[in-house]
């Protein structure tokens, strides 16, 4: 056979949308934002003090939008208990509906821990709403003994949670561009890069600069374990000896839309390696192309991952078309880590200098 | 057979008696396994009509755009220079290992004893894992009702003792079904006299289908490398995009 033209293909759409991503950014953001508030929180490290509680901000908004994400991206979402009546232990996805839960309720529970004391000084200073305060601070002991096994149940969780997110896409065979073992460590490096980033702005929106050297630091080390990670996948997606690679790189060659993908990958995170490496106190441009690059990654891999044919040769078209349902996939996450940012910097002055207090303890 | 594509109709229900005995009197332990449903299509006698793909999604009301059943269709240019038309009629395999099934988080797609691999749509979250999983875009969700779609050899039909649609609509009658558990069915005799000629997709999967090809070429198996027409064609839900 010499050429082939399929003058009648089928392709088929790409049935993990944009909402996956976005669960897929949001929820490895909060696990990575959450590991970031122990130095700060758990091992009282006098310099990571607002660091750690802007993380733990971080962690809390990201980690509660990201289940509305995967609901969202469920076609009959109103069946979600079925997760819990007939669970499916053979399948990753059916672990993740416990190892969700677990994660966030830890988190809930460390977050409420490590700020009782907080809420206690709010109350006795008068702060309105002062009942409030008074109710949440539950007494408003500073127990590191409870804290730590909270952040001990939060961190299983969200070990597990990095594990399933990535196992559940590395499994498929049929996806080349998932079926590779560096894939779970792909998402998590990168996923950690997005949690500096993310601290980083929520940092900058709270006007706390001096943090900046110190996740400047932290963020030139993930990115370039992201860079590693990042030319070690693609490498082996391309040359690796299996049929997936032979699969990955026909699909990919001479398309000029894959070598523009990958190119921009790679600018990404070799243009926020450089930001946080020579302007270390800067804190929104690394900040934002870190959070470029976690989710570049996600993107390529999720949709573009779909748009390789398993049969014939008409790929299905990914990229970002601002249909209704991928605005309302951005908008709708975004809107609603708004909408928690807000709730919770109201409720919690998160950089109260009667933190003080309970931290020197 | 070739002559007489009818045979295989004719062969199917020359089953039935076995199969509604074994409807019957599920509870005898000592009976015969029952039938296997599997497919042949002998893409020699395929002419690329389409009437199995709109047969199937009239008889199984598949949303628009989407189908259970499709006959991918190739402009070949051989080494020679000749021109000619390849076709790959595809559908789900109902593989004997399928990768659909141990993916579902629900448990909600499973195998049944016949052979067939079925959705059950009161237990499906719509979640797609099996869409994903499966390495023959034989599934999709059809958001109509918010589920897994796929074919499932026409189960209401077999059931009531009919061929699956796209199989009684072929016009080339290059759809033979039936039993391979039985091996005077049309699909076991047709499949013995063409051993080691025919073809499954995508062998390498190692999912074992059950949809078996007569007259593939290796290179139409799976992925094809070549240019796609359908991407500059209409594509419904796409136009104008
Ligand atoms: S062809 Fe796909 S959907 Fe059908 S049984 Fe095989 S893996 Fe499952
Ligand atoms: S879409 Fe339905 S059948 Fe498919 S894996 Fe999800 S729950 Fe199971």
């Amino acid at each position: 056979m010499n050429t082939t033209v399929e003058v009648l293909g089928f392709a088929s759409e790409l049935s993990w949308q944009l909402w996956a991503v976005q669960y897929f950014f949001l929820i490895g953001i909060s696990t990575a934002a959450f590991f970031l508030s122990l130095p700060g929180m758990v091992w009282r490290l006098p310099q990571w003090r607002g660091v750690s509680r802007r993380a733990l901000l971080v962690a809390l908004v990201c980690g509660l939008t990201a289940p509305v994400a995967l609901l969202a991206d469920l076609h009959q979402p109103g069946r979600f208990l079925n997760f819990y009546l007939h669970s499916n232990f053979g399948s990753w996805m059916a672990w993740g509906a416990y190892f969700i839960p677990l994660y966030l309720l830890g988190l809930l529970l460390y977050a409420w821990l490590s700020l009782r004391p907080l809420m206690a000084a709010l109350a006795e200073r008068g702060e309105r709403p002062a009942a409030f305060y008074r109710t949440l601070a539950y007494g408003g002991h500073d127990n590191i003994g409870a804290i730590r096994a909270a952040a001990i149940v939060a961190a299983l969780g969200a070990v597990l949670v990095l594990l399933y997110t990535g196992m559940e896409t590395m499994v498929v065979r049929a996806r080349p561009l998932w079926h590779t073992p560096l894939l779970p460590v792909l998402l998590a490096v990168t996923a950690f890069a997005g949690g500096l980033g993310m601290t980083g702005l929520f940092e900058a929106l709270a006007g706390k600069t001096r943090s900046a050297p110190l996740l400047n630091r932290w963020q030139e080390l993930s990115q370039w374990a992201s860079l590693a990670t990042l030319s070690a996948w693609t490498v082996l997606v391309l040359t690796g000896s299996s049929a997936a690679a032979n699969e990955t790189l026909g699909a990919m060659r001479g398309s000029s839309g894959w070598l523009l993908t990958i190119a921009a990958l790679f600018a990404t995170t070799v243009l926020a390696l450089w930001l946080s490496r020579t302007r270390r106190d800067a804190l929104i441009a690394p900040a934002l192309l870190a959070l470029l690059g976690a989710w570049l990654v996600r993107w390529v891999i999720f949709l573009g991952g779909q748009s390789i044919p398993k049969l014939g040769a008409t790929s299905h078209a990914y990229f970002l078309s601002l249909t209704a349902d991928n605005l309302l996939s951005i908008m709708g996450t975004a809107g609603l880590c708004l909408a928690l940012y807000i709730a919770l910097t109201s409720l919690v002055p998160w950089d109260d200098p009667a933190e003080a207090r309970g931290d020197q303890s | 057979m070739s002559a007489h594509p009818d045979l295989s109709r004719r062969a199917f229900f020359m089953t039935l008696p076995a199969v509604t005995a074994g409807l019957a009197v599920p509870a005898m332990a000592a009976e015969p396994a029952g039938p296997h449903w599997a497919m042949l299509v002998d893409t020699r006698r395929c002419i690329a009509c389409q009437a199995c793909t709109i047969g199937c999604a009239m008889e199984n009301a598949s949303p628009e755009g989407r189908f259970r059943t499709v006959v991918a269709t190739y402009a070949v240019t051989t080494e020679t220079g000749q021109a000619g038309l390849a076709v790959v009629p595809r559908l789900c395999n109902h593989c004997e290992q399928p990768p659909c099934i141990p993916v579902c988080p629900v448990g909600a797609t499973f195998k049944r004893k016949d052979g067939i691999v079925v959705v059950d749509g009161e237990r499906c979250v719509g979640c797609a894992y099996c869409v994903q999983a499966c390495p023959y875009d034989a599934r999709f969700i059809n958001h109509r009702t918010g589920k897994a779609d796929k074919c499932t050899f026409c189960s209401h039909r077999v059931e009531a003792g009919l061929l699956p649609a796209c199989v009684e609509t072929c016009v080339g009658g290059a759809r033979i079904f039936g039993d391979i558990n039985n091996p005077d069915s049309e699909i076991s005799r047709q499949l013995k006299a063409a051993e080691g000629k025919t073809r499954v997709l995508k062998p390498e999967a190692g999912t074992k289908p059950r949809v078996y090809y007569i007259g593939l070429e290796e290179q139409l198996s799976g992925r094809v490398d070549g240019a796609s027409a359908a991407n500059m064609m209409w594509q419904p839900g796409h136009q104008g995009a």
